[in-house]
This record gives structure tokens, sequence and C-alpha cells, in this order.
């Protein structure tokens, strides 16, 4: 269903994991390429563990946090955006789409976004299609 | 230490039909360090976790990776259970296959599965044991404001046997209580009430009362602050497990939004109070009154609650013809829908406008000229008395005391809580606690409720007199630590400190029992200084490793 493309999503334990774990509670069927990783709170990812993923043969990185103004510890959720931005931009430089890095912000109760979230990261990578990591580089 | 992983595959009673569970244990029994992968139906249950524990302590490992359902609902019992085996609760990895796999997705899913898998093993694998300690704590609780919520919390506490200092500013307790002239709608009356109090708080065991004193400064973390209070000229120290702070509001009248001055028929609510309670001050009785709400913006719940009330009494005491023109009235408050309906039926007519009605003096009486959208119809109103709304406002010394602290504070200036939705009393710091008026709009009965919590909050933290931490969770790695502060301004919750290792260096130190374990500081390090077992660097990106394998 998801293809070979990989979506690595770092999910909020407050509100992004609860919200994958409601998604498959009331069975919305969404694309099983994506891995979650538990992460405290989206403020704890760094550029570094998506530029990693990446590297490591993911072609979408997903970070998840609470809804804005509303993060579990305060600041964790405005971080992780200016993180991502920041990620997007060396993805930029380094000849990869920005468009394969996304911030979400949700509730726990929002399970239908992110499976939403998950499917349109999925339509977007088969359109991009795999890496240029994984073809041995990007090509400038 | 040689990793030795146990690996436990649960299939929910059998239910997670699309995961081949035989096939994944094939490919995990392979795998380097992997002592054994059992499957179970039920690792949940008592018996299930009998079995878990049998095998754990006949195979000796020390990794338990366990692939069941959401960390949420197992992670817990399986962390104790560990630890009734004398192994070290870190050592536990989970991999969610039931929510966030076989759950949410139609076909065999049994690859996504063993990735999940790979996944929990690599990171189990590096985890480290966590000790868990010990710390004392101070058990007396500050509590600031002699307000309401203040004097309720100081009596809560005393109640349940802690110790609690009553700071105020003013030179009695009371607060607003002694301002307000009735409680339509809530029996007592505010003077009853603060009568009572006041005589409960005397009688009080373990109550400290200090008037005209001040909070000058806080330090420390939960369990041990040190508080600087100030009382006529003089300051000391005292040492506090925990700080209430009820420091309430203050009443304003936005001239600004009226665009008029106060004068003898435009009166605030408090000069309506205060002509109520000595109605000879008045040369003869009003017989028209208006009463005007919303301008500004929606009315707050305070401010229409003191409209009704004041209102009625007007009604009451003068038999006045009293007229609220509102824009929308909130009547969410306890017992303000009864009030409301109360007005209506004693004949207080309400008048909804949606532009900002025009006000002016003539003949020493008040036009009031409106469009009542409701009837259509342009109303004039000519009152012996207007009372324009009063709004509440954070009270002075609130910005320096949020500095103090450390609290950020919300668009209108008041504390603002860690998180509105989930912890309404909670400040970003563990062991203090915002109630009542300070934190916002609140009635009195959302006040008493705000005090109920935090007083259970601080009991959680104090009522054993130690709290049990898992020690140096997020370790600062003092070799590597440059002193650039970023982890101390950037931690949500002020539980980073800089101590002193040595005569010439000095390194953050996370302060356990204070630290809520968010991972902020570890990410921002430039120095990748800090640590945060469980999710340190190599930890994750060993997760995000298994993706490509």
């Amino acid at each position: 269903m998801g293809g070979n493309n990989k979506i690595v999503a770092f999910c909020c334990e407050n509100s992004a994991c609860a919200a994958a774990d409601r998604a498959g509670k009331i069975r919305l069927y969404y694309p099983d390429n994506v891995r979650v990783i538990r992460v405290p709170c989206a403020g704890r990812v760094d550029v570094l563990h998506i530029l990693k993923a990446f590297e490591k043969g993911a072609d979408g990185v997903l970070v998840m946090g609470c809804q804005e103004e509303a993060c579990r510890h305060l600041t964790g959720n405005t971080r992780a955006r200016e993180r991502v931005k920041y990620a997007e931009i060396l993805l930029k430089e380094s000849g990869i789409d920005g468009e394969r890095v996304r911030m979400v912000n949700l509730a726990p109760e929002m399970a239908h976004k992110f499976a939403q979230e998950v499917s349109e990261m999925t339509e977007r990578l088969k359109g991009l299609g795999p890496t240029p990591i994984k073809n041995g580089g990007p090509q400038r | 230490m040689q990793v030795k992983i146990g690996i436990f595959l649960c299939d929910c009673g059998g239910s997670l039909r699309n995961i081949d569970f035989p096939k994944i244990r094939g490919n995990l029994e392979k795998l380097e360090g992997v002592a054994f992968v059992d499957i179970s139906h039920n690792l949940c249950l008592e018996e299930g976790g009998k079995a878990l524990a049998s095998r754990i302590l006949s195979e000796d490992i020390n990794r338990v990776v366990i692939a069941a359902c959401s960390p949420e609902l197992c992670e817990h019992n399986f962390m104790r259970l560990l630890e009734s085996l004398r192994l070290n609760p870190n050592f536990l990895s989970i991999a969610n296959i039931r929510e966030q796999c076989s759950w949410a997705h139609k076909e065999d899913v049994t690859g996504k599965a063993l990735e999940l898998l790979r996944m929990a093993i690599n990171k189990a694998r590096l985890l480290q044991p966590l000790e868990r300690k010990e710390v004392p704590v101070n058990q007396e609780v500050l509590v600031v404001g002699g307000g309401f919520s203040g004097m309720e919390s100081t009596l809560e506490l005393s109640q349940l046997g802690l110790r609690a200092t009553l700071v105020e500013k003013g030179s009695a307790l009371g607060g607003k209580l002694s301002e307000l002239e009735g409680f339509y709608g809530l029996g007592a009356s505010p003077k009853e009430m603060l009568g009572s109090m006041t005589r409960a708080i005397e009688e009080g065991k373990n109550i400290e009362v200090l008037t005209s004193a001040e909070v000058t400064r806080v330090e420390g973390e939960v369990g041990n602050f040190t508080v600087r209070i100030r009382r006529g000229g003089e300051e000391f120290p005292r040492s506090f497990g925990a700080i209430i702070f009820a420091t309430g509001y203050r009443a304003g009248i936005l001239p600004r939004d009226f665009e008029l001055r106060p004068s003898v028929n435009i009166i605030s609510q408090r000069n309506l109070i205060e002509i109520l309670q000595a109605p000879e001050k008045l040369e003869r009785k009003p017989e028209t009154i208006g009463f005007i709400l919303d301008v500004s913006d929606e009315s707050s719940r305070l401010a229409t609650l003191l409209v009704l009330n004041n209102a009625l009494a007007v009604k009451e005491k003068w038999g006045s013809e009293a007229y609220v023109f509102c824009r929308n009235l909130k009547v969410d408050s306890d017992g303000a829908e009864k009030l409301y309906r109360e007005a209506r039926a004693t004949g207080i007519a309400f008048l909804k406008f949606e532009k900002k009605p025009q006000i002016s003096e003539e003949d020493g009486r008040v036009k009031v000229e409106a469009k009542d959208v409701l009837l259509g119809e342009e109303i004039s109103l000519s009152c012996d008395i207007l009372v324009v709304e009063e709004k509440g406002l954070p009270p002075e010394g609130t910005e320096a005391l949020s500095s103090i602290l450390n609290i950020g504070l919300d668009s209108q200036g008041f504390y603002q809580n860690e998180n509105v939705y989930l912890y309404p009393v909670d400040s970003g710091r563990k062991g203090i606690f915002l109630v009542g008026a300070c934190r916002g709009d609140l009635d009195i009965s959302r006040a008493s409720m705000d005090v109920a919590s935090a007083v259970m909050g601080v009991c959680e933290l104090l009522a054993s007199g130690k709290a049990i931490v898992e020690a140096e969770k997020v370790r600062v790695d003092p070799d590597k630590c440059r002193a650039c502060l970023t982890c101390i301004r950037v931690c949500p919750h002020g539980a980073i400190r800089l101590v002193r290792v040595n005569t010439e260096k000095e390194v953050a130190q996370i302060y356990d029992l204070a630290c809520e374990g968010c991972g902020i500081c570890a990410a921002i390090c430039p120095a990748k200084a800090i640590d945060f077992e469980g999710y340190t660097d190599e930890q994750i990106l060993a997760e995000v490793e298994a993706i490509g394998e």
C-alpha cells in the first residue's frame, strides 16, 4: 500500500504517539511505510536525527508534536518547527527536495490527521521517487 | 557486561492475524546477542506475566524486548515486573505491533512488525541502567495571596496536615471578598464567608499568617525552594517544598474603550458597591440605572457575574429600573444562568447590541444610544447612573514575580499555566502552582476547583516527605559542558542550574526532581554534553538505523 518509500515519523509521546495509537484502534487504514519513533517531546528531535534518517534510507520524515500553543513542554513544538525548517534548508542545499520533511502539529485525539498526514506524505513521495541518496548520492 | 536480549512476542490472544509470528521468530533468533524469542498470547495477563518472569530468570537475560500493544498501555506494568525481578526497569524496549502495525493496516504486515522489532532491539542494546533514589522534600508550603483562593488553599493544606504559610501583601486577609456586596445565587454572603474563613485560619493548626509581607525572591527547585520574604523593612529567607500562588486580580475599568471619563453619573462597579454599602452618600435614589458590558471585547466571567449581582442588588435595595447593555452574555460560570433568569424575572431588561453604543452626558443624566439587534430598533435610554463594566486585570507585580519565577505570562498579562488544557493549575515549574484569578478570568466556583487540584498536587509531591526520582536520567557531561547557559535558558521547567564542580569550572546540572524529561536541552546543547537516557542520540539513531536494513 505504501510502496517502497519509507517514512520516519518522530512522534511526541504526549500527542502524536497517542494519535497514532488511536488511528490503529479505530482502524483508519493508512500506508504501512511509516515507522514511528517515539520521543518524549518533539523538542527532543534534532536536525541531526532528521538528516541521519535520510542517510539511513528514509525517503520522507515527519516530525509530529503537540498543537501550537499547547505543547506539553511549552516550547518543544515551536523548537521542533524551527529545526524542521533548518533541516529543509540543509536538505535543499544537498540536492534533496525540502518537501520530504514536514512538521505536523496534532492533538492526541487527532487520529484522522495522523493518517491523513502519512497518506499525504506517501503520495508526495510517490511523485518525488526515492531519495537521491539511494541512487548513489544527489545529482546537482 | 555482555548484552543478552530476551524477546517476547505477544499476539494479543491470537487476534493479530496479519502478522506471521513464527516467521518473525525465525528471523530474529539469528541476530547477535538474542538469547531467545518467545511467542506468548497474553503477556498482559497474570499467567503471561508469570511465564515472562520465569523465562527472564531462567535465561538470565539483561535486556527485554517486548512486541505487544502500545507502550502507553503496557510499559508501566512491564517496568514494574522487571523491577520485581531485580532487573533495571530501564532495560526494557517495546515495539508497538498492535495499534501502530497490525490494527492500522489491512494487508500482511509481518515485514513492518519485523522492522519495528529490529528498531526496538537496536535500542535495547544501548540501554543503560537507571538508578532510582529517594530525595527528601520539605513539607512546608507557601501560599501567596490572602484572598479567597489563598485562604481556601491554606485551610485545605492544614486539614491535610501540611504546614502552610500564608503571605498577604495587604494588612488584612480577604482580598476581593471584603469588597463584594453580595453573591446572589451563591448562598452565603461574602462577609459571612470571609468571617468564617478568617476564624478557621486563626484556629487552624499548622498555619502561619504573614500580613503586609511580600515575596521578593524565589530560588531552588521543588522540594526545596528558598524564598525571601520582605516584611516591615526586613527581609528574611524561608524554605518551602512547594508554592501556591493565589495573587488574584485587579479590577480595572477601561476608559480607553469607552472614551469617556468617569464622572458622578458614570461610575465603576466598585463605586456602585460603595454606594450600595453607604446609601446615605446618595442625594436621591436613582430611578434608572444602566449597566454596560462587552464594549472592549467579549466580557469576562467575572464582569458578567458582577453586573448580574449588582443589577439584582439595585433592584432589591432601591427598586430602580435596571437595563443591561451587552453583546453576548457569558453565563457559563457556576450559577450564572440561574442568576440571569432571576434577573429577567425581576424585570431587568437585557439589550443586545452589536455596534458599540453611543454614550453622552446631558443635564446630569447619561444617554445611551444603541441598536438592539433582537428588536431591530434604535434604543435611546436616559439613565441616572451608568455603571461601566469592570475587567479583571493581573495584579501589580505579576510581571516582576513572573520573571523571578521564570513563569510565562499570557497575552493579557496573567500567569500562563504549563498547558492550559492538560495541567490547569501547574506552572511550567514543578512545585509551583497557580490558582484562582491570577491565572486569568475565573469565578469563585472555578477558583475552589483550582484550589482543590493544586492542593492535591502539593500532597502528591510532599505528603510522604520524600520523592523517588530516576537519578541522572538526563545527565550533563561535566567535561563537555562549556557553561554556555543555553540549556538553562531553554529549559521550560526551570530544572537546570549552574554548579561549581571544582575551583575554576562551573557546569550545568539537571535537578532530577524538577526535570520533566522533555529532552529539549539534549537536542539544543551545542557541545552535545547532555545525554537523555532512553532517548540519547545514539539510541534514536540506532532505531533509525533499523529502517534501512
